[in-house]
Parts: C-alpha cells; structure tokens; sequence
C-alpha cells in the first residue's frame, strides 16, 4: 500500500524480526500481562490465568504468523522477581520479553534485576521516556537492555514535530533527544513509539508521526492506540452496555498505524489477543498484497498472507 | 461555564464545598452532599482537568483524594504533590512520584488559585463508603465562604499546523512527507539500485 524512500532496518529480537518496508515483515503484537485489580496481588487462580492468556497468545502468533510479544505490567518493586519468572517460564529461551514500568525507580530495579539474573539481552524496556531519573540511566549504562522502546509523548507539544522534537532534542525536558541517549547507553535495538494521546489531545497526530518518523529514521515504530479507545469518554459510558462493541473499536484501532505503516502495536490487556491478532494479521494480508502488487515486495512462508490463505 | 473541561465526574450539589477525587475507584456519593466527583487516571492530563474544574467553582473549598491508588502513575500522590509543592520550571510536579507528572496545559494562575482555594483531605486507599460519608459531614460542618469569582481555564484548543494543501497531485502528510500516489515504480526501482 506505501513503501518509503528511505531504508528500512530491520530489528532482530531473538526469534522475532521486525520492521522494513511496509507489508514484508508480519506486524509485531504485544499483549500486557498483570495489569488490573485482580493482578496486583494475584492468587495461585489468577496466576495459572495469565499463564494461559501467555499460552493462548503464542498459540494465535504461531497460527497467524504475527510474532507475540509478552510485556509485563510492574507496578512496583515486589512483584519484579515473580511475575518474570512466570513469563520467562512459558517462552522459548531466546524471546524477548517487554517490562511496562510507569515509575522510574522501579525501572531502574527492574534493570538492575534483569542484570542480575543475566536476561539484559532479553528485555525490552517499555519506555525509555521524558521521566528517565538519573538512578535509571545509571542502571541503563551498567546493564543495557537488549532492547527500548523511545516514547515520542511530548507533554508540551502533542504534535507530530513535538513528537519528534522529543527524540531528537529532548523537548527541553532532557539534556539530549531518546534516541541520542539511548545510543550512549549503550541500548543496541531501539523501537520507536510515537506515545498514543487521547481524542482532543491531538490523538490523529500519533497516527501521523508513524508514516512520518519512519521515513525520517528507518527505524520500527508503532503505539499503544488502543490507549486512545480507553481513554474516550463517550465509549466509557457506551461500553457498560456493550462490551462487544468495545472490543471491536479496541482491536479495531489497531488497523489505523498498521495501514500507515506502523511495525508493531501494543495491543493492550494480552486476555484480548483472541480479538486482536485476526483483525492485525487480516491488515497485514492486505499490506503484503499492496506490497508485492506495487512494489515487489515479497513475504516468507510465516506471514499472515501465506499462513492464513 | 461551571466545570468546562469534560471529563468522567458525576455531578452534584452546586452549594456543596466539597469534591472528591476517587483515582481508580469507582463510588457513588449522596448528591445533596457533594459538588462534584469521580474516578482520575492520569498524573497529567487528569490533574489538569480536575484544576480547571475546581477553581471553576468558587464554593469548593475542599478536595477529598480517597479509592485506590492509580498503580505506577501515582495519581492521587502527585495530585499531592502539585497542592504541597506547584510545579518546577519545566512543568514537572515538585516531588510527584508518578510516571510522567507534568502541567503544561493550565497556566500558574490556576494552580496558584487551586493551591489556595481548597484544602486536601487525604483518604488515600479507602473504599469504604461510609467512613468517607462520615468524614464528608465532618468537614461539611466546618464551613468555609467561597474564594470569590469562578476561575474560568479556556480548554487549550489543539495546536494545529499552517494549513496544507496537496501539491501536483500528491497526498500531503506533513510537511515533511508528501506522498505521490502516482509514482512511476520503475523509477523507484532504479532509486534503490
């Protein structure tokens, strides 16, 4: 469907390849475990459930052929060792796995945990952000992260060029842009998130910047767009009601940064990969057609268009 | 306008002097004795919503932060925060906790009003709607006069671009980044070689 003038790296996370031009590489699909209530302090029933949604979304990528990504929800410093352990527990021993963590002191024990036990090379931080305290990067430099996620949310400036400001320059809010300091960290694989805003937060502009940043860098980008879903007010009422709906408008958002070329999306909770991953392998049909029709690009035998005839 | 920024709040008593924030708590309180209330996620554009609000309404003279914690973004600490300290030159909530604590789209006037306008009382962590109807007529016994006019904060209007057009043909994205729908693939072809 649209192909860019500039080359396209491709990531190699363990097994898992991402990126190039649009349509050649299968979209990467992360679901998160161990975010909600019920995970916080989860019991041996809500356990053996995660590991099944773990289960139920490698079963759905090893069908569709789009890679599964867990990321872990941590919420703070106690539940580092476990809930790793767990997820660690139910992948091949070469996958990658993501840490969501919105706090940067419980960042900086995740890495320095990660370092430890010596997975650095498997983790995917999700994200090396604005809020980056000077305890993080001090982990980050002594433990580099086999992998960042660089989130462009500028809360000056919800634009695409605020966006992009962020990882050049650093917005004003950090010395030098993510992508800068995530190269002086010493992180080798950078993906780069263009940080999913609300509607009337310029939430069209998150979908613009992934056209737009993959052109200008060549790097992988994606978002968390479902982000936007939750986050729309009318929808919060309307959802009570209709739940199928919801998840339909959820899984269905996730179409929008595909077509513009997006390489990976973070999905949102991994219970709705059933959902999530058709509806993506379904675009990645239609962009590997576009693809090949136009512009010669070809697929292998694990993507969605060949897998799912 | 009383309360001009939307956002997910129940509305209740305009004479009531109290507003609660319930983080990531659902509750329902009697209406006749609260002004306005409900659930708060973020520690950004949440807070900001809730100091527009409130400074929209001169008789809220007290904040109850009561529910749950919002897990890693610290909602209710930074909101805390940003009553105890204000905020810092670049935005950032002085001493804020959560993940990306900034303000960028109310000005000073507003957080020094809110500062000053109402007292927090912090229930933090309880749920238990009665002990929080209880402390609610407690406080509703100490009555304090309005602060004087409503504080009216414009919703910040999107920033948007010079306008664009496409050119010769092309699909404009940005002004970086014009896409040409027509584009010869033999010549694209050659261009990678």
């Amino acid at each position: 469907m649209l192909n860019f003038s500039t080359e396209q790296a491709i990531v190699e996370l363990g097994d898992i390849r991402l990126g190039g031009q649009p349509g050649q590489l299968p979209t990467v699909l992360f679901g998160t475990a161990f975010f909600g209530k019920k995970y916080a302090s989860p019991d041996a029933a809500a356990l053996e459930e995660i590991r099944e949604f773990i289960r139920a979304q490698e079963a759905l990528s090893g069908m569709t052929g789009n890679p599964a990504i867990v990321d872990i929800y941590l919420g703070d410093c106690e539940s580092i060792p476990g809930r790793l352990e767990l997820v660690l527990e139910e992948l091949p021993k070469n996958r990658f796995i993501s840490v969501d963590v919105p706090e940067s002191d419980v960042r900086r024990k995740v890495i320095e945990y990660a370092g430890q036990v010596g997975i650095s090379h498997r983790i995917i931080l999700n994200s090396l952000n604005l809020a980056a305290e000077s305890g993080e990067l001090d982990a980050l430099r002594e433990h580099p992260p086999g992998c960042a996620i660089l989130l462009g949310y500028n809360p000056k400036d919800f634009s695409v060029d605020g966006r992009i400001d962020m990882l050049e320059t650093g917005a004003g809010y950090l010395e030098k842009g993510l992508l800068e300091l995530s190269q002086e960290l010493g992180i080798k694989n950078v993906l780069l998130d263009m940080g999913a805003t609300p509607f009337e937060h310029s939430a069209a502009e998150t979908l613009r910047a992934i056209p737009v940043m993959k052109n200008k860098w060549g790097r992988p980008v994606g978002c968390a767009i479902h982000n936007t879903v939750e986050s729309w007010l009318w929808m919060k009422q309307y959802r009570k009601d209709h739940k199928s709906e919801y998840l339909a408008c959820d899984a269905g958002s996730n179409a929008l940064p595909v077509m513009l070329g997006a390489d990976f999306c973070v999905y949102g909770p991994i219970r709705n990969s059933g959902t999530v991953f058709p509806f993506v392998a379904m675009v990645d049909k239609f962009m590997a057609e576009g693809a090949e029709d136009y512009f010669g690009i070809t697929q292998d035998d694990n993507h969605p268009r060949r897998k799912l005839g | 306008m009383m309360y001009p920024w939307r956002g997910e709040f129940t509305l209740g008593s305009q004479d009531s002097q109290i507003a609660i924030d319930t983080l990531s708590s659902k509750m329902d309180f009697p209406p006749e004795l609260v002004a306005i209330w409900g659930q708060h996620k973020t520690e950004n554009l949440g807070i900001e919503k809730i100091v527009a609000n409130v400074v929209s309404n001169p008789n809220i003279r007290y904040l109850f932060l009561c529910g749950e914690e919002v897990r890693g973004h610290r909602s209710g600490q930074s909101l805390m925060s940003l009553h105890a300290n204000g905020i810092d030159g670049n935005g950032r909530i002085i001493g804020a906790n959560g993940a990306v604590p900034y303000i960028e789209n109310i000005g000073s006037e507003a957080i020094a009003r809110f500062r000053e306008q109402v007292e927090l009382i912090c229930m933090i962590g309880e749920t238990h709607l009665p002990a929080i109807v209880k402390r609610i007529h407690e406080i509703a016994a100490a009555r304090k006069p309005p602060i004087g006019e409503p504080l009216i904060m414009e919703f910040a209007e999107r920033r948007t671009s010079e306008r664009m057009k496409s050119l010769s043909g092309k699909i404009s994205f940005h002004k970086d980044l014009l896409v040409d729908p027509y584009l010869d693939v033999e010549v694209m072809e050659a261009e990678k070689c």
